[in-house]
């Protein structure tokens, strides 16, 4: 037979019958096996009882028909408790006797069950107090049925309701639920939940072995009763179950809270040290008693906005007593959630039982309870554990005398050039071919380069790939951002900037002139380029380059092929700059010339071969870069070093950045403060030309790994100072400026190397004369082009700049003048 | 790298314009210019009070009444008038820990710094900038040392606190009339020692179990003119407008009950003075500072029983 089968021929009726029938059968057993199993003692007890409670009980009532068994019972569940079995029978028969008689008291109030809210109607009465609900509740069962019943309108009961402001008398008065209480029902006056039979029987058999045993305590049992919550007596704490005392905590709750009473402090040592009080404070006697006047003096009245949002609040925060939200009860019952912790925990009681158990076997318990002083021991180092900081370990500083350091290592010279001129002037090609000549770069990569760019289709840009690495650079065949490349000569070691020469990139140009010591410029000597370009950037790279503080300039006029080495074209080229550069502030003896071919490679590393070109004898570009004077540095000033690149997420060095060292020196382990975030930081390790170091100094490009800091502080432009010197973030400053356009007080952009700021100008103070310096009018209207004025700008963010750094102000995408901080 | 190619509106706030024909005098002849008329050793009085949002687990509500001119005129902008100082605070939590968080011994404190945009004369920004993150870290180091953190592990508590009204830098007059580059952020630090009174009594309101409750004093060098000459003095919770210059201020938020001292922050440098002024040393002033914070915890207490005897009906 299928399954199907089988249910479909069940008998529901029959098996729900059994199954009834077995519940009570086993109901009945359970009791009747109870009963038969009372002792000879516990039947003399059941004996003594029963005669007790007759007594006991009133007569002349329906309570006359109350059974014997009906008595035993009670008393059974009580545990021959004659008092509270004379309540519990009083209750429960005096009940069903007035249940019999027909019932016409009025409602006292009617329940709507809707949404797990009860609302009392209006005008029905106030409330009873609790003890009276719960009678209610079991009395009305039936009528509150009859009521619920009845057809109810919703809209009729919220009539008249407004949205806020409900008046008190229709407020919903939520009334705790009626939770299942603990032990039996009825009968007892206070409410606390009964005890089990069996854990009755069991507190008495404990009595009887305590009081048996003397008072000797179990050693875990002295701190244990020493940290029980309950107001404790001289007597030793019992930690077992035992009611009769967490009833009495119960009882007490409202008193003490139930959280242990901490010894307060004087509340006030510091005011009553008697160190001499600080000055232009008043006299200190008396300060308790004052506390509470002084408290009222302190304290102001709320201010008008203060008054409106919460002034008239207070009043009505003033809440009815028994009207509860849902989930509180009013009164402390036994099941709330506060009272858990009234009574021993569970974890106490089995400890303390463990404890009586080893002691009653008599052995000394092996594990013998920690002792206060290691109890203490373990507090501190789990509050150590807790504190524990950041664990990557701080590199730790040699202490090196950095300077002391750097003399003895006597390297070579070191200088920064910034390759400037006009777009497609052939700077990069220029430096590309003076790299290879020199073999820093080997030949086979020129060799790759030159294959993959026939393929684009712009062989002559080969050399230039060399230091434009980026793809979109190569594509488009222009330098966007700086590049940054390095060679050595027999005296010096060079580092090169290549910087783009488009106009839309000439924040990136300034960024690499502002490390620069000298700058090569390079002019495009064909037909119409040459002029164009001094209309263009050449002119304006020169000007910025001179701004930012370069002094020397080698002039490489390149391309000279094209024009097929003509020295008129040169001698030309040579007298309208050099001319442009004296007035722009350059010295005639700090400008150089030299015609060259960056595609050929004359004159760059190697002297010309071409014939036409044998009438130049001058140096060559490389011999010209090797002439130049050793730079002084500023290495004892404190130290300055601006970021020029942030590099994340490393393995080994999560952070990093680049840049170079303006000021000063470092070294592994310094601290250093980044400004404007004003954080600090420690040097994990550090890298100068790619290799690892333990110090750098002023003028050196380095790599900076740092720890103890979070990216987010630093941005490209930052300064990493010294704590101890720090460069102060400033918004506003006055500079000494060269304009190039017309000044008025606008909106600019300030350029600082990579860091640039948004700002105003906010006042010209005075047209200064060029060469003296004296003021020439005061507070013009407007700067003309090519004068020098001392203006004041005002920045929208605190931006680390200080006296003497240059700036650069540009304003819609064009320099418009440069200067000096004042 | 930023996009330099574009040319951007203003990245930072704007200040309001203000209008020649509100003010009645030029700031240069300073008759304007606020002074402070309480002594030296009075802190302003405080408005304090604790549940003002019904939705967060704890909340508090502070005020520094603005200083009322007698002598100056009447009409003018609301904006020129002094400063206050209003604050409201909410505490959200204990509450658990998002489950991708890694486990923690004890409560993950966490708090926010915001100006409101119209905090200050000039606007604020909408994104927390570095004084705000600033005072977010100083508030935190102020109660980590009170909260018990261990009798909640795997939670976290968020103190926010929104500024509604900034104290002022300096007076605007100053702002307007110089371009000094020493516009230190002298407002910050009464803002600071709000902050910590504030988030303590939020704390409170919250029920989380702290040692003592903590409270901000703020104490400052000020040099002033005295008849002709210029002197020095020590001065309970600056008004940065009322002072013409403010040599050091400084910050601490103390414990009370357990004399002890959980944030101290001290800006500026005391020295060098001139001859006839009269010198302070740091120790000075940091023990003035925690006079300011007695006054506060005063009015602390005060507002904290209030709310206790209204919780208790009585």
């Amino acid at each position: 037979m299928s399954r199907h089968k089988l249910v479909k021929n069940l008998d529901l009726d029959e098996e729900l019958d059994d199954y009834d029938g077995d519940e009570y059968g086993y109901d009945e057993a359970g009791e009747g096996g109870g009963l038969e199993e009372l002792s000879e003692e516990d039947q003399e007890n059941m004996r003594e009882g029963t005669i007790k409670v007759r007594e006991a009980l009133p007569t002349g009532t329906a309570l006359d028909s109350i059974t014997d068994k009906e008595i035993q019972e009670a008393l059974w569940h009580y545990y021959y408790d004659v008092g509270k079995s004379v309540t519990y029978l009083l209750n429960t028969y005096s009940k069903a006797a007035k249940k019999a008689e027909p019932k016409k008291k009025k409602g006292r109030s009617s329940y709507l069950i809707a949404s797990g809210v009860m609302f009392s109607q209006a005008g029905e009465g106030a409330l009873g107090s609790l003890a009276d609900l719960e009678d209610l509740a079991r009395e009305d069962d039936d009528s509150m049925v009859q009521h619920c019943s009845k057809s109810f309108n919703f809209a009729e009961f919220f009539k008249d309701t407004p949205w806020f402001n409900v008046p008190i008398e229709r407020q919903a008065v939520l009334i705790p639920p009626l939770y299942p209480r603990g032990g039996l029902l009825g009968g007892s006056s206070d409410g606390a939940p009964k005890m089990s039979k069996l854990q009755a029987l069991a507190a008495a058999r404990r009595k009887k072995a305590q009081e048996q045993k003397s008072e000797s305590i179990s050693e875990v049992d002295k701190p244990m009763a020493s940290l029980s919550l309950g107001p404790s007596t001289g007597k030793a704490h019992d930690t077992s179950l035992d009611r009769e005392h967490s009833q009495s905590a119960v009882e007490q709750k409202p008193v003490s809270r139930g959280f242990p009473l901490r010894k307060r402090k004087n509340s006030n040592p510091h005011e009553k040290a008697p160190k001499a009080p600080p000055i232009e404070v008043e006299p200190t006697q008396e300060r308790e008693e004052m506390d509470l006047d002084q408290a009222q003096n302190d304290q102001a009245s709320p201010s008008a906005f203060a008054s409106t949002m919460f002034g008239s609040a207070t009043t009505s925060h003033r809440k009815p007593e028994n009207i509860f939200t849902m989930p509180y009860t009013a009164t402390i019952v036994a099941t709330s959630p506060t009272d858990a912790f009234a009574g021993p925990s569970p974890d106490d009681v089995v400890l303390a039982a463990q404890s009586k158990a080893s002691k009653k076997g008599g052995k000394d318990s092996s594990k013998t309870p920690k002792t206060n002083g290691e109890k203490k021991a373990d507090q501190i180092a789990s509050g150590v554990e807790a504190m524990k900081l950041d664990d990557t370990p701080r590199a730790k500083s040699k202490n090196l005398d950095v300077l002391a350091e750097y003399e003895k290592a006597k390297t070579k010279n070191a200088a920064n050039f910034v390759v400037i001129g006009h777009v497609d002037a052939g700077k990069s090609t220029l430096m590309g071919r003076l790299l290879y000549d020199l073999n820093v770069v080997d030949e086979r990569t020129v060799e790759r380069y030159r294959k993959d760019s026939e393929k684009l289709g712009k062989s002559s840009f080969a050399l230039a790939w060399v230091l434009d690495q980026g793809t979109e650079e190569r594509a488009r065949g222009v330098t966007i951002d700086i590049a940054m490349n390095k060679f050595e000569t027999e005296k010096t070691a060079f580092t090169i900037l290549d910087a783009p020469g488009h106009r839309d990139f000439i924040p990136n140009m300034i960024a690499g002139a502002s490390q620069a010591d000298f700058a090569v410029l390079v002019i495009d000597a064909s037909t119409g380029s040459f002029e164009s370009g001094l209309k263009g950037q050449t002119k304006e790279h020169a000007l910025l380059v001179r701004s930012m503080g370069v002094q020397r300039i080698i002039i490489a006029v390149n391309k000279l092929d094209t024009v097929s080495w003509s020295k008129d074209r040169f001698d030309e080229i040579s007298q309208q700059v050099s001319a442009f550069l004296i007035q722009a502030g350059f010295q005639q003896k700090n400008i150089s010339f030299v015609p060259c071919s960056g595609l050929q490679g004359d004159n760059i590393a190697r002297k010309s071969t071409e014939p036409a070109g044998l009438w130049y004898t001058g140096r060559t570009l490389v011999e010209e870069l090797d002439n130049s004077e050793p730079i002084t540095r500023a290495l004892t000033k404190p130290l300055r070093l601006t970021i020029d690149n942030i590099f994340r997420g490393g393995i080994q060095n999560p952070l990093s950045i680049s840049g170079r060292i303006e000021a000063g020196s470092l070294q592994t382990g310094d601290a250093l403060l980044a400004q404007p975030a004003k954080e600090k930081c420690f040097i994990k390790g550090l890298e100068v030309d790619q290799e690892p170091a333990d110090w750098a100094v002023a003028g050196q490009n380095v790599t900076v790994h740092l720890s103890d800091i979070d990216p987010i502080h630093l941005r490209v432009g930052d300064v990493l100072c010294s704590p101890s010197a720090p460069i102060n973030s400033i918004k506003h400053f006055t500079a000494k400026v060269l304009a190039f356009e017309f000044l008025m007080p606008m909106q600019i952009d300030v350029h600082r190397g990579r860091m640039h700021v948004a700002g105003r100008i906010k006042e010209i103070v005075a047209v200064l004369d060029k060469s003296t310096g004296a003021i020439q009018k005061k507070k013009p209207k407007i700067v003309k082009p090519g004068t020098v004025a001392r203006v004041v700008v005002e920045l929208d963010h605190a931006v680390p700049l200080e006296a003497p750094s240059r700036v650069v102000l540009r304003s819609n995408g064009d320099t418009v003048a440069a200067g000096l901080l004042e | 790298m930023a996009d330099r190619r574009r040319i951007n509106g203003p990245t930072g706030g704007t200040s309001a314009p203000v209008f020649s024909k509100y003010v009645i005098k030029s700031p240069e002849d300073g008759s304007d210019r606020p002074s402070r008329t309480r002594p030296g050793n009075v802190p302003r009085k405080m408005f304090l009070k604790t549940g003002v949002t019904p939705s967060a687990s704890g909340s508090a509500y502070l005020e520094l009444e603005a200083s009322k001119q007698s002598l100056t005129s009447t009409r003018g902008l609301a904006s020129l008038s002094t400063s206050g100082l209003k604050l409201t605070c909410t505490v959200h939590g204990p509450r658990p820990l998002p489950k991708s968080a890694p486990f923690s011994p004890h409560i993950i404190l966490s708090t926010h710094v915001k100006y409101a945009p119209f905090a200050t004369r000039k606007r604020r920004g909408y994104i927390r900038d570095s004084t705000e993150r600033d005072l977010g870290v100083h508030l935190e180091t102020a109660l980590r040392g009170v909260i018990i953190g261990d009798r909640w592990p795997k939670s976290g508590v968020d103190v926010i606190i929104t500024i509604l009204e900034g104290e002022e830098d300096q007076w605007w007059g100053d702002d307007r009339g110089r371009a000094a580059a020493g516009a230190e952020e002298w407002g910050m630090m009464s803002v600071l020692s709000g902050c910590v009174t504030v988030a303590s009594a939020a704390i409170v309101d919250a029920g989380i179990d702290c040692v003592d409750v903590v409270s901000g004093g703020v104490a400052a060098i000020i040099r002033e003119p005295k008849g002709s000459l210029m002197s020095t003095m020590l001065v309970l919770d600056p008004v940065p407008s009322e002072h013409q210059e403010i040599l050091a201020a400084c910050v601490v938020a103390y414990l009370p009950g357990r004399d002890e001292i959980t944030d101290i922050w001290v800006r500026g440098e005391i020295g060098p003075l001139r001859s006839n002024e009269k010198s302070f040393s740091y120790e000075d002033l940091a023990n003035n500072a925690v006079q300011a914070a007695l006054g506060s915890h005063r009015v602390l207490v005060g507002a904290l029983k209030e709310t206790a005897d209204m919780k208790m009906h009585r």
